[in-house]
């Protein structure tokens, strides 16, 4: 008997939260499937009937196919990119065959600037990168966010790269491996799971991000979905219903997957605030 | 060599430019005036902290965000953690649903919630009508007194359930024999809770609590987003303040910016700095 008051007690605040937490959603997902007509009508009716169609149109006749594919390219290669990188650094960093003198003080340096606001490099930035041409262009976006989370890439992966144990590297090295093939074929391969966190965290901080798209981005066609977003939102602010399509076509291919690997997403958002 | 590619990003596109913003910082340099450098020392510090009342306005929002949102977020989320730790039926459904708000970008969470404040149709007010509190709904973000509190409280939205997450691997890493140990002397629930789990979660609590406010000093895409710093100037924090000074002034000018951006730079280091050896007492940082 107890135990079922407390339970009810301990449900309240867990099911006000849930209600605050979900609910601004949930409502804007209901929006996306009603026209701006019926949301003016009443905002809070339910989709009957849902316009499925509506995603067709924001797909075909509003941009975001553009947009969805501008933000695709970004995240995409700069992952990839960063992913690369970020393990071979973390590798040379976390071993100690490769010590060197000053690998101690600079990679305390590179740990610090996770700390660093943007401000204190965008401007700089833009002048950078209308000097070599890269302002406003994809390839220049590409280069600043791939540099901008490299370093908690390298301070993650690292701590993983010096678990590993040094005789697993003296076997791969008997076996006739050079360091190149060591690193690709046994180190890689091992630190997958690693490596599968600093790239979803990577991923969603590459498809939101907002502040360099803004200062970087000024042609429409190269737009991201963070950046459309914003744009659409001053200039059709009474369309509701669209925009509340358009903000599902932002959100759902990330909300979908999460749906999936929710443990996955969870460790790799959460692995830069615990201790490594 | 293995570090190669990443010291070229790292050097190319971090540390230089961090480099050119101080260099900046000590110039003219406005696309009026021909974007050609002008040498004047520390004139714009002078100025920004002598009579920029803007800069001193934002910064106090800046601070206030920075100090208040730790202060909502960590007793919110640790009561979430706790209770969910307390074995609640669908602890991970709950889970996964409060963590969600964290894979959206600002641009979305932001029109999101300029839905919720709308005065007329808004959730915000819809619900204090509800519950017969009519009186107090009004235009949140059109009032430069609410204006903030209601950004505050959309970054605890977005926030509170990846501090709970934190908080909550932190409980389970707790061993079981404190707990027993504690039962056994006769300390009930409320006292376990007190005297036990929460001293030990202190080092957590710390950690995020400082992420948080870093965090929250440097926000800039949901005013831009939702606000653009009005009304009156009541939401400007210094991030949104240095991107308009830069590209939304009367000219083009990275200098004056730059300076301003360096002296954030210094505080918000020297304050997380402060912090963290005022709150862990010598543990370092970690992240």
């Amino acid at each position: 008997m107890r135990v079922t008051i407390t339970r009810t007690i301990l449900m309240l605040p867990v099911l006000a939260y849930t209600a605050f937490s979900a609910g601004p959603y949930l409502w804007t997902a209901v929006m996306s499937l009603r026209t701006t007509d019926e949301i003016y009508r009443s905002h809070y009716g339910l989709p009957i009937p849902a316009h499925w169609g509506k995603f067709y149109t924001a797909w075909t006749e509003f941009g975001y196919a553009t947009y969805f594919r501008n933000s695709a390219i970004v995240s995409v290669v700069a992952v990839c990119l960063i992913t690369v990188v970020g393990a071979m650094a973390a590798f040379g960093f976390a071993r100690r065959r490769y010590a060197f003198r000053l690998r101690e003080p600079l990679f305390l340096m590179i740990f610090l600037s996770v700390m660093f606001p943007p401000q204190i490099m965008i401007l700089s930035l833009f002048q950078i990168l209308i000097k070599y041409r890269l302002f406003n262009t994809l390839p220049g976006l590409i280069l600043v966010y791939v540099a901008t989370e490299l370093p908690i890439t390298i301070y993650l992966l690292r701590a993983f790269f010096a678990q590993i144990p040094q005789e697993l590297e003296e076997a791969a090295r008997l076996d006739g491996c050079t360091d190149w093939t060591m690193f690709w074929r046994v180190m890689f391969p091992i630190a997958l799971p690693a490596v599968a966190t600093t790239f979803i965290l990577d991923f969603i901080y590459f498809w939101n991000e907002f502040l360099y798209a803004v200062v970087f981005i000024t042609s429409q066609e190269i737009r991201t979905l963070p950046l459309a977003i914003q744009f659409l939102v001053s200039d059709q602010y009474q369309d509701i219903g669209m925009l509340a399509t358009g903000l599902m076509i932002a959100t759902l291919p990330i909300l979908v997957m999460y749906l999936f690997l929710s443990e996955w997403f969870v460790k790799g958002m959460t692995a830069g605030a615990i201790k490594g | 060599m293995f570090l190669c590619p990443a010291l070229f990003f790292y050097f190319a596109f971090i540390i230089y430019p961090v480099l050119v913003t101080f260099f900046n910082s000590f110039h003219i340099l406005r696309q009026d005036l021909g974007l050609t450098y002008q040498f004047v020392g520390l004139q714009h510090f002078k100025e920004i902290l002598g009579s920029d009342e803007v800069f001193w306005k934002a910064a106090g929002n800046s601070l206030t965000w920075g100090i208040v949102a730790p202060i909502i977020d960590m007793p919110l989320a640790l009561t979430l953690a706790l209770v969910l730790h307390a074995k609640v039926p669908f602890a991970r459904f709950f889970r996964t649903v409060w963590f969600t708000p964290l894979l959206m970008s600002y641009p979305v969470v932001g029109v999101i919630w300029l839905w919720v404040y709308n005065y007329d149709w808004g959730m915000a007010n819809l619900v204090l009508r509800a519950i017969g509190l009519g009186r107090y709904a009004q235009a949140w973000l059109a009032n430069p007194v609410t204006a903030l509190p209601a950004l505050i409280l959309v970054t605890t939205w977005m926030f509170t359930g990846f501090h709970m997450v934190i908080l909550l691997t932190a409980l389970h890493t707790i061993p079981q024999e404190y707990i027993e140990a504690a039962w056994v002397d006769g300390a009930d629930r409320w006292q376990r809770t007190f005297h036990i789990i929460i001293p030990l979660l202190r080092p957590t609590l710390v950690n995020l609590a400082i992420l948080d406010f870093i965090g929250k000093m440097k926000q800039f895409a949901l005013v831009w987003v939702m606000t653009r710093g009005g009304p009156m100037r009541g939401t400007e924090t210094v991030a949104t303040y240095v991107i308009k000074r830069a590209f939304e002034w009367r000219t083009l000018d990275l200098g004056y910016p730059s300076a301003i951006a360096v002296i954030w730079f210094v505080i918000i280091f020297g304050l997380s700095y402060g912090l963290t050896r005022f709150l862990q007492r010598r543990e370092a940082l970690e992240f």
